[in-house]
């Protein structure tokens, strides 16, 4: 027998203290352990939240949604100043426009249902507050510099995917009388690649037909922004505009300057700002977390030291007898850390089961605490389409705070045992390094 | 030769200096049993455990075989103790969690002896006083009092050091016990040539060592020499 095999052994020399410090040890190491997984988790799913967030400004005109609100377009001149500034990439701009039964031959593919008919009452169809009854939706039309992507007019289009099914994608910046046709639109009015139809007194050659992946998206047009503002009389105006910023870290600077540039002319919001709402919950349980874990850390450091500490001290007679034979400090060390580090081991498998169990139930109970305690705001319908859409948005990323799952990987375990059998060693080493230094003859004349 | 001069060993309580040691000085030939004798306080355990190099002199010289073990430090100290000394203590002072065969090759490991050499050597001297092999495969708390004075002689011995010290060797056993603990050890003085210092209170122990130590608050105070104390 050895120092080493002598400390491995005198782990095990005492069944109930072996056991009494492998649970308090092995309780802590796994409070430390649920804590820290759940700190991952919660840090993983806002990073995952932020990332999944556009670095885009989204621009309207104030008190303008879609077709709803009102206020007074923005200009294209004004919008310059816009793109000029610094981390600005893109400024992509829409004007939205709708054509009735008189503005062109095409017929819309949706019908009014009950909701058009009511909504036709405040809106379109313009008979005061009464609703119309023999309201028909009108054809959507999206003059854009940038044709395929919906998102920066979404308040009009519906957002969704653009997918070109046929032809070509007409170009943003020309003044030509293109169009491309959403395929529900096209097929209610059996428009093919090619085909010509009639808006705004001006016939149109169909260059593509394009799905959005939903009705409204695909019951619209989309025309170069130009063509647009020239058909429909309005020169230089703007309904949405959409800057895309270098960096998502540059996108609150960014959007305060446009804050300032447009002033009281326009609403000037930023996806970060509604993933912060989103994520906000998830920060709060992430800082719970935090704290926690570095209590229970400090707490298990502390319980492993000093077990380590009452360890060592109990056995101080042992130890002036060892070295009353003539052993050194140095194999006293050994035989201790070897008796430690034994205990250290157990405790910690025991303490990653027990990590391992109620990490994912630690988390759910602070997620749904936060849940229900945090006051995650979102538009109604009043606001208008894209509040509608704001709605869904923030819904389904609350849906996934509360769907956080744990999981154990190796480098959580990896670090925590190292951490723990570091916590021992250093404990170990510190209480042997002052009874080592006593000389036998004090030690062992206490009887 | 062991030799010990002016040696002292105070202790502060309080404001008060205890003087354990106070100047004592003596010479002990190679291959002699010597007893100690004194009252309890006396400071017969102090002195026994500076000569172990257990504990460090407050002043004065001991001269082991011309080397002054009170400057010794380190690894030094260690193979003093591990190779020179053996101990054999009142209360036994076993390794709780170690067997009797494990308690004896345990200062073996403290010299580098290999294995094989250890654990043989080791029951060889249990064998030698009088431990059965069912007995030395025991942890000392399932051992009689004289079984594990005995595990502790054999422990004592096991480097086959120059000097044995024994703190009250008897102290803790009935007479019967006492006396052949007593005669093991001396037929190992001689036997061995192995210098023996014995501290006791048991008269008729000191009576029959070579020679006889008294010690008084401290103080030599008187010396015997051969087998009649004064």
């Amino acid at each position: 027998m050895n120092w080493f095999t002598r400390g491995v052994r005198n782990a095990f020399r005492n069944a109930i203290r072996t056991t009494a410090l492998v649970v308090i040890i092995g309780l802590s190491i796994g409070l430390a352990l649920s804590m820290l997984i759940a700190y991952q988790a919660v840090s993983l799913k806002i990073n995952n939240v932020k990332s999944s967030v556009d670095n885009t400004i989204s621009i309207y005109p104030a008190g303008l949604r879609g077709f709803a609100g009102g206020g007074t377009p923005l200009t294209q001149n004004q919008l310059k100043s816009v793109s000029s500034q610094p981390h600005v990439t893109r400024l992509d701009e829409t004007l939205s426009d709708r054509l009735t039964s008189s503005e062109t031959n095409l017929q819309s593919s949706i019908t009014a249902g009950s909701l058009g008919r009511r909504f036709a009452g405040n809106g379109f169809a313009g008979t005061g507050f009464t609703r119309n009854f023999n309201f028909t939706p009108p054809v959507t039309v999206n003059g854009t510099t940038d044709p395929t992507n919906l998102g920066s007019s979404s308040a009009t289009t519906g957002g969704g995917s653009f997918t070109l099914m046929s032809g070509s994608v007409i170009n943003g910046s020309s003044d030509a009388d293109v169009a491309m046709v959403g395929s529900a639109l096209a097929t209610k009015n059996n428009l093919k690649v090619g085909s010509t139809f009639t808006a705004y007194n001006t016939t149109f050659t169909v260059s593509g037909i394009f799905s959005t992946g939903n009705k409204f998206g695909d019951n619209q047009l989309i025309m170069p922004l130009a063509t647009v503002q020239r058909l429909s009389g309005q020169t230089g105006d703007v309904t949405a505009a959409t800057a895309y910023i270098d960096s998502i870290s540059n996108l609150a600077s960014v959007t305060n300057k446009i804050k300032q540039i447009l002033g009281s002319s326009a609403d000037v919001t930023n996806s970060e700002q509604q993933a912060q709402t989103a994520v906000s919950s998830l920060q709060s349980i992430q800082t719970v977390s935090l704290y926690s874990l570095i209590g229970a850390v400090i707490a298990g450091a502390a319980i492993v030291l000093m077990s380590m500490v009452m360890i060592v001290r109990e056995r101080r007679r042992e130890i002036g007898i060892i070295k009353a034979m003539g052993s050194s400090n140095l194999r006293l060390f050994g035989q201790f850390m070897a008796e430690a580090v034994t205990l250290t081991l157990i405790a910690s498998v025991a303490g990653i089961i027990i990590g391992g169990i109620t990490s994912n139930s630690i988390t759910k109970i602070l997620v749904s605490n936060s849940s229900t305690s945090s006051n995650v705001r979102s538009g109604g319908p009043g606001g208008g389409f894209r509040f509608a859409r704001h709605f869904g948005g923030l819904a389904a990323i609350r849906g996934d705070i509360t769907g956080i799952h744990t999981a154990v990987g190796y480098g959580i375990i990896g670090y925590g045992l190292l951490a723990a059998v570091a916590i021992a060693i250093i404990g170990t080493a510190a209480a042997t390094y002052f009874i080592a230094q006593v000389r036998p003859a004090e030690v062992m004349r206490v009887e | 030769m062991l030799k010990v001069k002016d040696l002292k060993r105070y202790f502060k309580s309080g404001d008060v200096i205890v003087k354990a040691v106070d100047g004592v000085s003596f010479e002990i030939p190679d291959g002699k049993f010597i007893s100690i004798i004194g009252q309890s306080g006396s400071g017969k355990t102090s002195l026994l455990s500076m000569l172990g190099a257990l504990d460090k002199p407050t002043g004065g010289v001991i001269d082991v075989d011309g080397s002054d073990i009170t400057k010794l430090n380190g690894s030094n100290l260690n193979s003093y103790r591990a190779s020179t000394i053996g101990f054999v203590f009142q209360s036994y002072n076993l390794v709780p969690n170690l067997t009797a065969i494990e308690n004896v090759m345990l200062p073996m490991e403290f010299t580098k002896v290999a294995k094989a050499e250890r654990l043989s050597r080791a029951k060889g001297l249990l064998a030698e006083v009088g431990l059965s092999e069912d007995q030395m495969v025991r942890k000392p708390g399932k051992l009689s009092g004289g079984q594990q004075q005995r595990v502790a002689i054999a422990r004592a011995l096991a480097n086959k050091p120059k000097y044995i010290l024994a703190d009250e060797p008897t102290g803790n056993l009935d007479s019967d016990t006492g006396r052949k603990i007593f005669n093991l050890l001396h037929d190992l003085t001689k036997k061995e040539n192995t210098t023996i210092i014995a501290v006791t209170h048991d008269l008729s122990i000191a009576g029959k060592t070579d020679k006889s130590f008294r010690l008084q608050d401290g103080k030599l105070v008187n010396f015997s020499q051969g087998k009649k104390t004064k």
